[in-house]
């Protein structure tokens, strides 16, 4: 295109007028890139190969109710299962309600047989973690952020439960969201809480993910008759389970998108619109030299397509930028695992400012053309 | 100072310029009040909760009802303290129902006793009747009503192992009792199989008596409470509310910085458009002062009126009922957008600095123009 040239240099006529305009688009395009990413991470959690092969089993009624320890056993002997550790929620206080993080308390032996994809730093740490009653894991980054060390002695206030636990850190961890949590033993928990032998969660591996519906079926159904019915579901239908507590969050966020969307429309268009009109007597010059009406409309288009484009990668490359400095798994306290905003967004922002060019040059674009082109000219001063 | 009139006119006659500036800070005000309305509403479920002498009693460091269980014999002990009018003890159950639109989250079922309603007097029976004690049946909130299934008058709703009649509907007057059901505390102890007690309402004499009340049930060694006034207890679950008030915050700023920018593209060629006319009025001896503050006062005038007409198009939103999740009680929290002329007063003034902040720099271009060049200009 020999014109692009030309196109680009009256798309920076006005310096002021153009960058306030793709400022302007970018803010917008930023936000719609962070939003749509919100509901991605929330809708779909991060999955890897072994968490499809992982289902949670808990009470049937409500996750504020409790299983018999007993059941794990019973479930090991399911047909398809590999595997099965108690995961007891423990929502502790460390110093301070507001430094909020993951804990729980689990089958030490076995966790990583069920867990693979969480990582000690060495053999010997899991080793220590797995012979001492008292010993803990804490995930990498919370180590980070608190200061801990291998060997400190870390004390968690109860408020579900009527203890406190007093654990020394064995081991550091990371991967599958692990970096993020603190791990105790069960049995433990089980001994500080004198015994009851009741627990909230079990998280069962299969040998292979295509057993999974079978084997929630079979367990539900052994324990479908007992004081504890259960419910059974993938893991990740499970962590789903609580994104839907947030209710309606998804239709605001959709509304408000749709909203900015109309928003960066209108003020594309008005900036087109101040643009083309100062123009038109030199498009009127245009179509004296030749120029072809479609052509000239053309080279309004792509001068509105480099504006709005410039802006909406600007946006949602900066927010690809800035969301992957920035730790939003510590910032939310573990409720947002991944926040990445996908190439996906960065083409949808492309598409979006393409669909803008078109929108808001159209009008003027059509307004310009219709005049004259003697009047055009005689318009020149204005 | 430049006559009002002056940009009155002006306004109208760039008309298409200022009807684009209006509708997009219109839009930003419309977002942010809309947020603010959500917020709004979120928190008044829970500032609006409790009497004045009710005290409320959970289990020490429990922190919520949902996760407190003690002794029902300690309810004997509290009756007998001095000041200590009447006592009711009540049981809390979480259960997991599916909405009517989609996805699932936990409701507060509360077993009462027959104390109950007479210590909550804003809770008013609205349809149906009152359960009977002894049988499986309850009463549940107006708003939750038809938000999930199962939940109309006359249904059977299934609170553990048994299908319940819903008999009655209640009304708490938004409230945060607005988000449970109610049965009867014994038939849900043993539906559950849990002879304990989650919380006691406790009413006192008189207003002296909630401190030495308090003082004596935090000292009593062998009950192990955390005593609050009933409404202490709900204030402290505002904190609900804030990843919704971080999210909305975050929104609105971001969208505000954007209208900055809109903003500031029009005046900027509103005063491109007016180079004569501004050096006209330095001619006629209008100090740059005065034009500084004449466009400044335009931009913000386009403001407001954006931000009035935002308002009006956010007021729809005012009374939609939804629900969300309280993050204290890890059950639904019933709440309505609310919408009160302190918000909408937040939102022209949100518009208003919008309007100077967009306007300024655009202003001090205008008022900076040379007399000598600007006669000249063919514009």
């Amino acid at each position: 295109m020999k014109l692009l040239p030309l196109i680009i240099r009256n798309a920076f006529r006005n310096r002021r007028r153009t960058i306030l305009t793709i400022l302007s688009i970018g803010m917008s395009l930023f936000l719609i890139s962070t939003l749509k990413t919100l509901l991605e991470s929330l809708a779909s959690p991060p999955m890897t190969p072994e968490s499809a092969k992982r289902v949670v089993t808990r009470h049937q009624t409500s996750l504020a109710n409790v299983m018999p320890i007993a059941y794990r056993e019973r479930i090991r002997s399911v047909p398809g299962v590999e595997e099965v550790v108690a995961n007891q929620w423990f929502g502790g206080v460390y110093k301070d309600p507001s430094f909020f993080f993951a804990q729980f308390a689990v089958d030490a032996e076995k966790f990583f047989d069920v867990y693979g994809e969480a990582k000690v730093q060495s053999p010997e740490q899991k080793e220590a973690f797995v012979k001492e009653r008292t010993a803990a894991l804490a995930g990498v980054k919370l180590a980070e952020r608190f200061g801990w060390k291998v060997g400190d002695r870390v004390t968690l206030e109860g408020t579900i439960f009527p203890f406190n636990v007093e654990t020394i850190i064995r081991g550091l961890v990371d991967g599958g969201g692990s970096e993020a949590t603190y791990y105790f033993h069960y049995d433990y928990f089980n001994e500080l809480f004198n015994n009851p032998n009741i627990v909230g969660t079990f998280a069962v591996k299969a040998k292979s993910s295509d057993d999974l519906p079978a084997i929630s079926e079979a367990i539900d159904q052994m324990f479908q008759n007992s004081t504890a019915p259960t419910k059974t579901e993938t893991e990740s239908a499970f962590i789903l389970g609580f994104a839907s507590m947030w209710g309606d969050v998804q239709t605001l966020v959709l509304s408000i998108s749709t909203i900015v969307l109309f928003t960066i429309v209108l003020v594309a268009a008005n900036t087109m619109a101040m643009s083309i009109r100062e123009r038109t007597g030199e498009i009127a010059i245009l179509k004296t030299l030749g120029f072809a009406p479609g052509t000239v409309l053309s080279m309004m288009v792509i001068e509105s397509l480099v504006i709005a484009a410039t802006g909406g990668l600007a946006g949602s490359l900066g927010a690809r930028f800035l969301f992957g400095s920035v730790d939003m798994q510590m910032m939310s306290g573990g409720f947002i695992q991944a926040f990445t905003v996908t190439w996906t967004t960065v083409a949808m922002s492309f598409g979006i400012a393409f669909i803008v060019a078109i929108a808001s040059t159209a009008v003027p674009a059509w307004n310009a053309s219709r005049v004259p082109i003697a009047e055009a000219i005689r318009r020149r001063g204005e | 100072m430049i006559p009002v009139k002056y940009n009155l006119r002006s306004v109208i006659v760039r008309r298409v310029g200022t009807v684009m500036t209006v509708v997009g800070v219109a839009l930003t005000v419309a977002v942010f009040v809309s947020i603010l309305a959500m917020v709004q509403g979120i928190e008044s479920v829970f500032i609006d909760t409790g009497e004045a002498l009710n005290l409320l009693v959970i289990r020490q460091g429990s922190q919520s009802e949902t996760n407190s269980f003690f002794d029902r014999e300690i309810k004997g002990i509290i009756e007998s303290m001095d000041g200590v009018k009447s006592v009711s003890g009540e049981i809390i159950i979480l259960i997991n129902q599916a909405r009517s639109t989609s996805g699932a989250t936990n409701i507060i079922v509360r077993g009462i006793s027959d104390k109950s309603m007479e210590l909550r007097p804003t809770i008013k029976l609205v349809d149906g009747r009152m359960f009977r004690p002894g049988l499986r049946e309850v009463v549940i909130s107006k708003t939750l009503s038809g938000r999930f299934v199962d939940t109309r008058l006359g249904d059977k709703i299934k609170i553990g192992r048994t299908a319940w009649d819903i008999v009655g509907i209640v009304d708490a007057s938004g409230t945060a009792y607005d988000s449970e059901i109610w049965g009867d505390y014994n038939e849900v102890s043993q539906e559950f199989d849990r002879p304990i007690y989650s919380s006691m309402l406790i009413r006192v004499a008189d207003e002296a008596s909630i401190q030495s009340v308090k003082d004596r049930v935090a000292n009593d060694r062998r009950i192990k409470l955390d005593v609050f006034t009933e409404r202490q207890y709900f204030e402290t679950q505002t904190g609900t509310s804030a990843p919704i008030k971080f999210l909305g915050y975050t929104i609105a700023i971001i969208m505000a910085i954007g209208s900055c920018f809109a903003v500031m593209n029009t005046m900027y060629a509103a005063t491109a458009y007016r180079t004569r006319e501004i050096a006209t009025l330095r001619v006629l001896g209008f100090k740059r002062r005065n034009i500084l503050i004449s466009f400044m006062f335009e931009s913000l005038l386009l403001a407001i009126l954006g931000g009035i007409v935002g308002c009006i198009l956010a007021l729809p939103v005012n009374g939609i009922s939804t629900g969300t999740a309280n993050l204290t009680t890890f059950s639904e929290v019933v709440f309505q957008f609310r919408i009160t002329p302190g918000l909408m007063l937040q939102g022209v003034v949100f518009a208003a600095i919008m309007g100077t902040i967009g306007g300024f720099l655009p202003a001090r271009l205008a008022a900076r123009t040379l007399i000598v060049r600007a006669l000249r200009t063919e514009v």
